[in-house]
């Protein structure tokens, strides 16, 4: 009798278990990094055993110098979005956009790889209008690449001087103010945000307000994302992915469901 | 007023080239910068969650229990294990060592009563709340819940010093008498204020125009203060007279403490304040107004916080090493360079960051090494304490 109450209660911690898993809500993490000091401590099997515990169904993945991206494309092709860095170590964040090899570089890897944006970089201001970042626009256009800017509105705004068709993936949705990131979304069409790295629109796991507003008004232009900027980091993508289902189950299921992977399947879709 | 006038003298005086030998023009807005770091000692602690706070039979029973190994489970061990008066109420190594060595060091005790987050992770919001955690911990003393209280009540002095503390004999509630445990021993804590030192000597002579003094100060510490102050400003985190904000950064420390495990940090502290029945949001908080409470009530998890540490006060600095939670930086000269050289990779881009490489000349770190260094100083052997009830 023990015995086949300890079977009956498997069976239905089982059945729970799997019922829940199928219920929580998939995530497409669009900003994450797989730089040179992680590939050791975090090797390529160890993060796709986080993702996957993570409930974590894609990710687009940038790495200083874009070999970790291949390292990873390797062991798990259908779950990693590749996006082209124009960093080759983790030291280039400050002179990439003066660096004169820099171009030769992404234009080399191009030619051999297939990315679905470029990026994440970092921009502010009118550096924006170097000719480095000029160039990258170009390749974007070129490719049919999203850019990925870690940038101020100000130079997303010149992203968009250079070429009013750009894709922009705006990283951390500049750590702006909601008033702010909704006159740029109505301002520019092409433009979605990432939530990586932001905690302002949540507010004791609720949505807050004015960033309740803006999911309502957009639900099409924002992506979730963890940002691994340190190998550490990859240690808080499930804590990441707990925390963002908890705060989505406070906006209408559509909305949460756009947020939460289908704006990232439809924008990058799978491995290319 | 006075010490305006005196200000004003002081900066006359430099204006019309009256220097003496070894000061350094200072400048009004650095005067007034240095004069944030003091006065010093401040007034005693007063911490109105716990009623034993600030009182003689309070602190003598609780100095009585930092230094009684009872409280552990093995009986080896006590607070003073690992907090020694001889070594800056630390212990010297690298990492704690508990009933196993711990991922963190232990930090130094010195002015711990004046800030308001405790411990490397701020999980305590009260320094009797922080007081209870290594008493529990199986890693550390491995006391278990009952423990303090079956001490009060069987040993007579003990007994005999809880009842002139909190005016009544030992009852039976086991974790009434863990809190009140802990109290004692965070009344007795917040007394450890570290000495006078050279530079408060320097900081009062300067505000008060009295170069002669100010020029007692050595010159490479001066240099070191003025990058401290300025240039390199270290006095955005490590700042008032204590030397510390009191909250917490990531300053491009790692902080994996083995393969495919990390500290988080304040992340994880804030998930154990929440949790914690003994946060002064609970029944054991002796504000009846609540008031204390309130960064408690309003203080939020964000991302930030997940492998930040909490600011460290300087004072002492140089006598308390190894450095950082974990002890990674031997010397100070290891500190030093670390902020030098630190990878602003390691950091994320969110507005002007606080840590940045200071690409510092040999002179430069020589020079806040040796300001540090006057940041210390020897400290007045303690008598041993008197007995409980005489």
């Amino acid at each position: 009798m023990r015995l086949f109450s300890l079977v009956l209660f498997l069976v239905f911690a089982t059945g729970v278990s799997t019922a829940r898993a199928a219920d929580e809500l998939p995530i497409f993490d669009a900003h994450m990094h797989y730089s040179h000091d992680a590939w050791s401590v975090v090797p390529p099997n160890e993060v796709v055993e986080i993702l996957k515990k993570a409930g974590i169904k894609r990710a687009m993945v940038s790495s200083s110098n874009n070999e970790g991206t291949k390292m990873l494309q390797d062991v798990a092709p259908g779950m990693i979005v590749p996006e082209l860095r124009p960093y080759r170590s983790r030291g280039e964040i400050s002179t990439w956009a003066k660096d004169p090899t820099v171009i030769p570089y992404l234009e080399d890897l191009l030619s051999k790889r297939r990315y679905r944006a470029i990026g994440e970089f970092h921009i502010y201001g009118a550096d924006a209008d170097l000719p480095n970042v000029r160039r990258v626009v170009e390749l974007a256009k070129q490719y049919g690449l999203f850019l990925h800017s870690h940038s101020d509105a100000d130079a997303v705004t010149r992203h968009f001087q250079q070429d009013p068709n750009a894709k922009v993936l705006w990283a951390h949705s500049g750590f702006e103010r909601p008033e702010t990131v909704r006159e740029m979304l109505r301002r520019y069409p092409t433009l979605w945000c990432d939530l990586a790295f932001l905690t302002a629109h949540v507010s004791n796991g609720k949505v807050a307000p004015g960033w309740r507003e803006l999911f309502i008004e957009f639900p099409d232009r924002f992506v979730l994302g963890s940002d691994t900027f340190t190998p550490e980091r990859w240690h808080y993508v499930i804590e990441n992915a707990r925390w963002s289902r908890q705060w989505l189950s406070d906006l209408p299921p559509d909305v949460a469901r756009k947020i939460a992977y289908e704006n990232g399947d439809r924008l990058f879709g799978g491995a290319p | 007023m006075i010490r305006l006038l005196l200000l004003v003298s002081l900066l006359a005086a430099g204006a019309v080239g009256v220097r003496a030998q070894h000061l350094l023009d200072w400048s009004a807005e650095e005067i007034r910068a240095v004069g944030q770091h003091g006065p010093w000692p401040p007034p005693p602690v007063q911490d109105p969650s716990n009623k034993v706070s600030g009182t003689p039979a309070g602190i003598a029973l609780g100095e009585h229990l930092f230094n009684e190994p009872r409280l552990s489970g093995d009986g080896r061990m006590s607070c003073a294990t690992c907090h020694q008066a001889g070594r800056e109420w630390s212990d010297g190594l690298a990492k704690a060592r508990g009933a196993v060595e711990l991922d963190r060091r232990t930090p130094s005790l010195w002015n711990i009563g004046y800030l308001h987050w405790f411990g490397w992770d701020g999980a305590g919001d009260s320094l009797w709340a922080q007081s209870i955690r290594p008493l529990l911990d199986p890693r550390e003393m491995n006391g278990g819940p009952t423990r303090a209280g079956e001490l009060l009540r069987s040993d007579a002095a003990f007994a005999c010093g809880y009842e002139r503390a909190f005016g009544s004999r030992p009852g039976s509630d086991d974790e009434r008498l863990l809190v009140d445990t802990a109290k004692a021993l965070a009344a007795f804590q917040a007394t450890l204020v570290s000495p006078r030192t050279g530079f408060d000597d320097f900081r009062d002579a300067l505000l008060a125009g009295d170069r002669e003094s100010a020029s007692r100060y050595p010159l490479a510490a001066q240099r070191g203060l003025k990058l401290f102050i300025g240039e390199a400003s270290c006095n955005l985190c490590h700042l008032g007279p204590r030397f510390t904000s009191g909250e917490f950064g990531d300053i491009g420390i790692p902080f994996f403490v083995r393969p495919g495990e990390v500290d988080p940090g304040r992340h994880g502290g804030l998930g154990r304040l929440a949790a914690s029945p003994f946060n002064l949001l609970g029944k054991y908080n002796d504000d009846a107004s609540g008031s204390n409470a309130r960064r408690t009530r309003h203080v939020q998890r964000q991302h930030t916080n997940f492998g930040e540490f909490r600011v460290p006060g300087l004072r002492q600095v140089g006598r308390g090493g190894p450095y950082m939670h974990n002890g990674s930086l031997a010397t100070l000269e290891d500190v030093i360079r670390h902020y030098s050289e630190v990878s602003p990779d390691r950091l994320h881009s969110d507005g002007i960051p606080l840590v940045r490489p200071l690409g510092l000349t040999v002179e430069q770190s020589a020079d806040l090494v040796a300001f540090l260094r006057s940041l210390d100083a020897e400290a007045l052997a303690r008598p041993s304490p008197a007995p409980l009830c005489p």
